[in-house]
């Protein structure tokens, strides 16, 4: 008699059932999870690296301005990427295009500032220095091509042919992709709070 | 009538490949793809099962010289990386891409693309690795390469490239098969499928999904330190500069552990599917296999250190992580247990699948044990290195992977290819297997007691090694042997087997509700489940009067909330295509580039790859109009 009880209650409602959207973002999420663990390992390495060294970067910590330029930026790219999404859902398309291109030119500046990081500190530490340089350098760079694989992500959405055929499902790769460039952008706080801010508040006690 | 029968022509008309060239490419059905993984895995078994074979010819005498001490270290390296991930893994993977949907009552994965792409990747990754003792440089330090062995220093040849390369390649395969799990099992389960009933395989291969997202990085950042180091100038291991060979120990053990339940727990998974259904009856504590299950992937992340206790660590870690691996244990007890209760309370039917089932368990009694001694500090520091840990790790592996793995093919092979396998050939092959097996590797636990080490090309004679040796060579071909008989069986079978019916087991799973071989859709209309076994209660799954659950507009599947299961939308399920083909062979170039340090070329291959994946992802006319 229960058995009546625990059938699905579901067989009418099937044919209403609206399309699938979010298979994309589940994968982004997975794609975060396994990236975060990446970047853990990474960071795992530097303290790794670190314990027992005598000369951590501690009378030398990298300098701080720019990286915390660099992280104004991006995190303030993330909110206009937001403010775009926000468009999207309210059918305004082309601000929401504008936004998009407003938040890859930021990423562009972001990559460039690095760059020019990247030579000043190149004077004092280099890759091929020791394991700090070694360390660093990976950190940095690899967070950097994260950046680049983002940029390209947001370059597809960009030229999307359109946000809304068929019940709307474009709208889903906005969201997406914003996913994914806000995960790069919690990782530099990361980066900038471990490899700058931490040293640097050592160094000066 | 002709009504259902048009619905089956429309149905079939959708989802069937063309039995063309391209389609055999370009085929995204998970049933194609999974028989794939099957076979290649199964292929991988048989190299490195050659390679072990070369091995106890060389060693099957003192002071041979079959094999130089050069060839023999690429060997017993190419042996244990192609088993452990070329083999043990995927092959798991396999059954999963298989079986999954089917059990759940889905049309396909949730990535049919993604799928697709990590077959051809993980097939192209290992003929990556293979190209290495082609040239002629394979690689030598062991499947855990240790630094500073692996360093440019002692590793001159590409050899350790290929090694370092070929895993990331894979790992991108791995991960994607991963991902696609998890979203399958946990959303395109049938309406009704509440996790608490699901099947026990599925618990398994959703927790290892999770713990391959979390455990696999740590390998690939080992081996980029690797590659780094090797061909880029960095100091990652190197001590001389600040590194610390350490490291790599760490980061790889952090993985690796964890990697010994993902190729653990879906075979037990499949134990506990197998059992229950021979012994006649329900298994016996579901709910604290599937929490047991869970909690191995979980606190097989806190042990990893017991791989490293002869290094040198504080005695608190000592402690902490010796501790960790008797926990673990403790998990596996309670699955055990409930499989032999199973048994107990149960009709035994002895098939062949179950006979596989049974000797797995009983190896892995074995094997658990002999681990619990390498859990007990002393006892490591005692046979760490030695052909102890050889004996352990293969009670472990072929007992908890390959039994069940052939388990898993006398069960579900009548499925997959619509005919059954020989029962008497069955069982001749499971037991020139087991003894073969035992006679084989059980020697070597006390050639390891008495101070045998591993990894050694040959020994003097007078040490008293000479006559286990040769025991445990004749055991080694003799298991050989048996595989063999089981892979004529096959053969054989797929011609004059007898016919399997829908349900040859009287099974309980949803997979066995659709034909042998199964329909390219599966099933007409989407099941729906009220137990945790559909085919033994009296509710008809594919009941479905308003004809509501066919679903016959284009590919499409039910998904559903991943608790309760209950409907909330319907997925479409992209066409054939060649994308996945092409970027797993541009990612071989990419790869290859770099063991060479052609940096342009792999450049080059990077953007072939944008290219390639703005193509798979952009909208397809077809698809966005409903
Ligand atoms: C077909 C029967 C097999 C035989 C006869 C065999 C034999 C051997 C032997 C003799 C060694 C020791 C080499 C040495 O230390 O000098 C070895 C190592 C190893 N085997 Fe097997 N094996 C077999 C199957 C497997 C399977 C199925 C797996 C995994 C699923 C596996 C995984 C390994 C691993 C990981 C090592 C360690 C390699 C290393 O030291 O780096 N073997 N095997």
């Amino acid at each position: 008699m229960s058995v009546a009880l625990q059938c699905p209650r579901s067989s009418p409602s099937i044919s209403e059932l609206p399309l699938e959207e979010r298979r994309g973002s589940y994968a982004m999420w997975c794609v975060i999870a396994t990236e975060s663990a990446l970047f853990a390992s990474f960071f795992a390495a530097y303290f790794y690296l670190g314990n027992n060294k005598a000369r951590w970067q501690v009378d030398h910590p990298p300098k701080l301005l720019i990286a915390l330029v660099l992280l104004a930026i991006l995190v303030s790219s993330s909110f206009v990427l937001e403010w775009g999404k926000r468009r999207v859902v309210e059918r305004r398309y082309a601000a929401a295009r504008f936004l998009l291109a407003v938040t890859i030119f930021m990423g562009l500046v972001f990559l460039v500032l690095q760059a020019y990081e990247y030579i000043d500190h190149w004077k004092t530490l280099t890759p091929f220095s020791d394991s700090y340089g070694s360390i660093f350098y990976a950190i940095t760079s690899f967070h950097a091509a994260h950046v680049i694989v983002g940029l390209l992500m947001l370059a597809y959405v960009l030229v999307l042919p359109r946000y809304a055929p068929a019940r709307e499902t474009p709208f889903r790769p906005y969201e997406t992709v914003a996913l994914y460039w806000h995960f790069v952008d919690v990782v530099w706080i990361l980066v900038v709070l471990v490899l700058y801010v931490i040293p640097n508040m050592i160094a000066h006690g | 009538m002709s009504d259902v029968a048009s619905i089956e022509s429309r149905l079939t008309e959708l989802w069937e490949t063309p039995k063309t060239l391209r389609g055999w490419f370009a085929t995204v059905d998970h049933k194609e793809l999974g028989i794939r993984y099957l076979v290649t895995a199964f292929a991988f078994l048989l190299v490195g099962g050659l390679e072990a074979l070369l091995m106890r010819i060389q060693l099957s005498r003192p002071d041979q010289a079959f094999l130089s001490p050069e060839v023999y270290d690429q060997v017993f390296t190419m042996h244990g990386v192609t088993m452990i991930f070329w083999y043990a893994s995927p092959i798991l993977t396999g059954f999963a891409v298989y079986l999954v949907p089917l059990m759940i009552g889905a049309r396909d994965m949730a990535y049919p693309r993604l799928n697709a792409f990590t077959y051809w990747s993980f097939l192209i990754s290992g003929i990556f690795l293979y190209v290495a003792p082609l040239i002629g440089q394979a690689p030598h330090a062991g499947w855990f390469a240790y630094f500073p062995y692996t360093g440019t220093r002692y590793s001159p040849s590409r050899g350790m490239d290929f090694y370092a390369l070929s895993l990331i390649f894979l790992t991108i395969s791995t991960t994607g098969a991963a991902i696609n799990s998890i979203v399958t099992i946990l959303r395109l389960r049938a309406p009704g499928m509440a996790i608490s009933k699901m099947p026990l395989f599925l618990y398994s291969t959703l927790t290892i999904s999770f713990l391959i997202l979390f455990a696999l990085p740590a390998l690939t950042a080992a081996c980029v330190f690797l590659e780094l180091d090797r061909q880029w100038g960095t100091h990652f291991f190197k001590i001389a500069n600040g590194g610390d060979p350490m490291l790599w120990q760490q980061l790889f053990w952090f993985f690796g552990h964890p990697w010994v339940y993902v190729i653990f727990l879906p075979a037990t998974g499949m134990v506990s599917l197998i059992v229950p259904v021979f012994s006649r009856r329900p298994i016996v504590g579901y709910p604290y296999i599937a929490i047991a299950t869970i909690l191995t992937g979980l606190v097989g992340f806190s042990v990893w250190l017991h791989h490293m206790f002869t290094v040198g660590m504080s005695d608190m870690a000592m402690s902490f992580f010796s501790a960790g691996s008797m926990t673990i244990s403790i998990f596996t007890a309670v699955q055990v247990f409930a499989w032999i209760a199973t048994i107990w309370m149960g009709r035994p039917v002895l098939t062949s699948a179950m006979y596989f089932a049974v000797g797995s368990i009983a190896l892995l009694v074995v094997g658990g044990l002999s681990g619990v001694f390498t859990g007990i500090i002393p006892v490591d520091w005692q046979v760490h290195n030695t052909y102890y840990i050889v004996a352990h790790i293969h009670y472990v592996l072929i007992g908890a992977n390959v039994f069940p793995v052939f388990a898993g093919f006398y069960y579900w092979l009548p499925k997959m290819t619509g005919r059954k396998l020989d029962e008497a050939l069955g069982k001749c092959s499971f037991w020139i297997m087991f003894i073969g097996f035992n006679v084989g590797f059980f020697p070597m636990h006390i050639l390891g007691l008495i101070g045998m080490p591993r990894r050694i090309y040959t020994y003097q004679s007078g040490l008293g090694l000479e006559n286990m040796n040769v025991i445990v060579t004749v055991g080694a071909f003799v298991l050989g042997i048996g595989i063999l008989i089981s892979i004529l069986n096959l053969l054989w079978s797929l011609r004059n087997g007898p016919l399997a019916g829908k349900n040859p087991w009287n099974s309980d799973g949803l997979e066995w509700e659709t034909e042998s071989p199964p329909k390219p859709y599966a099933t007409v209309h989407i099941p729906t489940v009220i137990s945790r076994h559909p085919l033994w209660d009296d509710y008809e799954e594919e009941s479905d009067p308003a004809n509501d659950r066919i679903l016959d507009e284009q590919r499409l599947t039910l998904v559903t909330s991943w608790l309760d299961a209950e409907p909330t939308s319907i997925a479409t399920i992209p066409k054939d295509t060649l994308v996945p083909l092409i970027l797993a062979i541009v990612l071989f170039f990419f790869f290859f580039a770099l063991v060479f340090q052609w940096l342009m070329g792999a450049l080059l291959s990077f953007l072939i790859t944008v290219l390639l994946t703005y193509y798979w992802l952009w909208p397809k006319p077809a698809e966005a109009t409903q």
